[in-house]
């Protein structure tokens, strides 16, 4: 186990390697130049030229990319060219709100998709199962930033419940920070909730008809846990797998969420770079998110193992 | 079911949390909702109007200009004029401190601007002050510009902008830890999010500012800015989108303020590309366009129409020039030019800039009668500023005011002129002369006369298409006192205060 935890993390540091080299590559041939970026619409070549030389960017790109890479390596994110501001503070201040708004979506879409999956899998082909699908593909279906936009008109300008947009720190008081976070993670659980229910109705179908289900209701135990012990557990195995990818989602890709509600995250940290053309912040920021989608994938992988006992990691079983 | 029972718990508590009130806001601070992250803290570098707002609050100029677009004394408490307009001086307030407590003097303005000068600082305003032959600091409070020409202008050069004064003994540090001379000193910015800024219990005039503070509240998202200043999250709105003024305009609680600006949308046309090289198509294509419908269609009806970037409210303003259409005059005249069945062309557009790209396809519509066929095709911001500005033959534009008559015409419309020789490559002797008269003129009544004649001119030999100028608005809660809308888009807050 131990063994294929290691494998795993040095597979992790390959994809991170390989990706770093991409992340550079791509960053170079974006249209667009840095200079003409930093200098505005106002550039002339002559100022353009200057700008190039400060930074440095007409070195060989192999010499660039074994500067920044190095500097990586012994823990220099470098400065953000824009903005002129140690990267290192700035994403982990986004990192943190991005982790805050991914985990409490991840929690609820687990929650509720599991919820309602199992829910409709009882009621099967009744008003219940289908009221429950229909919701849940109203959400699949309809991009986030309608119903983003749809929540914050109705809960925000007409109602008045909650603020709109923004985020405030925990220092600011739990309800303020509390209040700032419903209606992004209501978009987003609603966003995500069709893959998490759908797919547990489905297994969960699957495995009451399976034979062992019958038996365990023929022993006469309680269907209460007939339903949790026997058949959840084991309907569950492809729901993590479909969790794991909604976290590393939920981490890189929530650009459209955070700039709807102005939640300023990882993604709209990301934006900043792509639209400023600020190349060592977006080199940074991409190399942070393969690493989470990489490391909820592994998490993934381990927590299969502990529902699943006939999956074992041992060296016998690669 | 011990999953449900818990999710039901939630459920209650989440609804007795909604529950209670949402006044969870203390302290006097000024907040005011802003579109994007403020790019660089250090106002020499500096481009586009959010941080204005920003830097307005955090230094000084040395003159400023208000509202009413006069010039006002601000860091510099007077200055003298050569009668050949080529010698200035400048003479400074005395005792302004800096945030960190060091007193202003001519040292500092010096090296302001030779900083904006140097081409490795990537100063916007680099082009206009290269008119300075000489710098001379007199004493500690006086400081002399020689110029190579004269240039009747000069002082409003310095109405901030990217010409704030900063330290000399701070610059390093101007992009992480700002110091200027404000009535408001920086205290924290998380990019995505705020900034703050609190009072400046020394600033040099007395009694002001009103606030306790000022902080920015970035919502990029059209909609949720507009929701934000309805719900009272925020207290001012810095220009409120097109589409959202109407609907501001009938909330009692909300008042909404807007003002014409210099800053004019357009389609450039380059004069050195067939078929854009003969005037008659330019002509022609100037003719065809509808401005008020324009104006309508392309910003709501919240712009003015015009020929050049002098906006009709401006006393220069040439009324005597028509604004309507002339659709047979311009099918005349494409015909002299030898396209008498019109041509096919392709217009660029760049991305999430909503006025320009409803200029583009406003202006599609309107040539159609004249049988050029224009394909647009949109592209993302980045890729705009590197390969079609500049390099296209056609393709919208739009400038933001500049604080002079003569910043915003002579870099487009003079044949030496940066902007010029970057867009459109336009050349014309008369206006070349009667640019370069204006900047000796000092009579307000002469120069009146010059930048008519001068629109005269370009209305017959027009180097592109400006269709209208547009309007800035911002709208904030009844409980803000005094804030003005500027014709620049810097909002004006020195009279400002609050009683909730």
């Amino acid at each position: 186990m131990l063994f294929y935890v290691l494998k795993r993390i040095i597979y992790i540091c390959c994809i991170l390697v390989v990706m770093s080299m991409l992340v550079f590559a791509i960053t170079q041939i974006l249209p667009g130049n840095v200079a003409r970026m930093i200098l505005g619409q106002f550039a002339t070549e002559e100022s353009i030229r200057a700008i190039e030389e400060k930074l440095r960017l007409n070195d060989p790109l192999v010499v660039q990319y074994w500067r920044w890479a190095s500097s990586l390596l012994s823990g220099d994110l470098g400065e953000s060219l824009i903005m002129e501001h140690p990267i290192a503070p700035l994403l982990s201040t986004a990192l943190k709100r991005s982790a805050i708004l991914a985990f409490m979506s991840f929690f609820f879409v687990t929650v509720v998709g599991i919820g309602l999956g199992v829910v409709a899998a009882l009621k099967q082909n009744r008003p219940t199962d289908h009221a429950v699908s229909i919701f849940t593909y109203l959400g699949i279906s309809v991009p986030e930033f309608f119903w983003g936009i749809v929540v914050i008109i109705f809960l925000a300008r007409y109602i008045d419940w909650l603020p709109s947009s923004g985020y405030e720190p925990l220092s600011a008081g739990f309800w303020n920070w509390l209040s700032h976070l419903i209606l992004p993670v209501a978009t987003l659980t609603f966003a995500l909730i069709a893959h998490v229910s759908r797919l547990t109705r489905s297994c969960m179908l699957e495995t009451l008809r399976s034979p062992y289900v019958t038996a365990a209701r023929a022993k006469g135990l309680p269907e209460r846990v007939v339903l949790v012990r026997h058949a959840l557990r084991n309907a569950l195995l492809p729901t993590i797998t479909i969790l794991a990818v909604d976290l590393g989602w939920l981490f890189g890709g929530v650009v459209v969420v955070e700039t709807v509600f102005a939640f300023p995250g990882l993604g709209r940290l990301l934006m900043f770079s792509i639209e400023r053309h600020d190349l060592p912040l977006m080199q940074v920021s991409l190399l942070l998110i393969t690493a989470v989608y990489s490391l909820s994938n592994l998490v993934a992988d381990l927590l299969y193992t502990y529902f699943n006992p006939k999956i074992r990691y041992e060296r016998s079983a690669d | 079911m011990k999953m449900r029972r818990s999710f039901f718990g939630l459920t209650v508590s989440l609804a007795i949390v909604l529950g209670l009130s949402l006044s969870a806001y203390a302290g006097e601070a000024l907040r005011v909702g802003i579109t994007s992250t403020i790019d660089n803290l250090d106002p020499a570098k500096m481009k586009a109007g959010d941080a204005y707002v920003y830097a307005f609050r955090v230094f000084n100029g040395l003159i400023y200009i208000n509202w009413d677009m006069t010039v006002k004394p601000d860091l510099a408490e007077r200055w003298e004029i050569s009668d050949d307009f080529k010698t200035w001086t400048f003479y400074l307030r005395k005792g302004v401190k800096f945030h960190h407590g060091r007193e202003l003097d001519a040292e500092d303005v010096e090296v302001t601007v030779k900083r904006i000068l140097d081409k490795a600082t990537g100063c916007k305003l680099r082009a206009n002050f290269q008119i300075i032959e000489k710098i001379e600091v007199v004493d500690k409070y006086t400081i002399r510009f020689k110029l190579n020409i004269p240039y009747a202008g000069f002082a409003e050069l310095f109405g901030g902008r990217q010409a704030m004064i900063v330290p000399r003994d701070r610059i390093d540090t101007l992009a992480t830890k700002p110091i200027g001379t404000g009535p408001f000193k920086f205290k924290s910015s998380m990019p995505g999010d705020r900034m703050e800024l609190v009072k400046n219990q020394d600033y040099f005039v007395e009694g002001a500012p009103l606030l306790d503070g000022v902080t920015l509240i970035i919502i990029p998202e059209p909609a949720a800015r507009v929701t934000a200043l309805e719900s009272g999250e925020i207290d001012l709105l810095w220009r409120v989108p097109e589409e959202g003024i109407e609907h501001l305009k009938k909330n009692p609680d909300i008042v909404v303020d807007e003002v014409p600006t210099p800053g004019w949308v357009g389609v450039v046309m380059h004069n050195k590309i067939p078929p854009f090289d003969n005037v008659k198509v330019r002509q022609a294509i100037n003719l065809a366009i509808d401005r008020d419908q324009m104006v309508e269609l392309a910003v709501f009806g919240h712009g003015a129409p015009t020929h050049s970037p002098i906006p009709p409210s401006h006393p220069f303003f040439n009324k005597s020039l028509s604004l309507k259409p002339d659709l047979a005059k311009a099918k005349k005249l494409l015909a002299e030019a030898g396209y008498p069945n019109g041509f096919e062309v392709t217009m660029f557009v760049a991305h999430d800039r909503p006025n320009e790209e409803r200029t583009g396809i406003t202006t599609r519509e309107m040539l159609k009668p004249l049988g050029i066929k224009v394909n647009i095709q949109r592209a993302p911001w980045d890729k705009f500023l590197s390969d079609i500005e500049g390099k296209e033959a056609f393709y919208t534009d739009a400038f933001s005011a500049r604080p002079t008559i003569d910043t915003s015409l002579y870099p487009w419309y003079h044949s030496s002129g940066s902007w010029n020789k970057s867009l459109w490559h336009y050349s014309n002797p008369e206006v070349d002369r009667l640019l370069d008269l204006a900047r000796q003129t000092k009579s307000f009544e002469e120069r009146q006369k010059i930048y008519r004649e001068f629109q005269n001119v370009v209305f017959q030999d027009p180097p592109s298409l400006m269709a209208f100028v547009h309007n800035h608005t911002n709208a904030w809660r009844k409980w803000v006192k005094g804030p003005h809308a500027h014709p620049m888009m810097w909002i004006d807050l020195r009279g400002c205060m609050m009683s909730k």
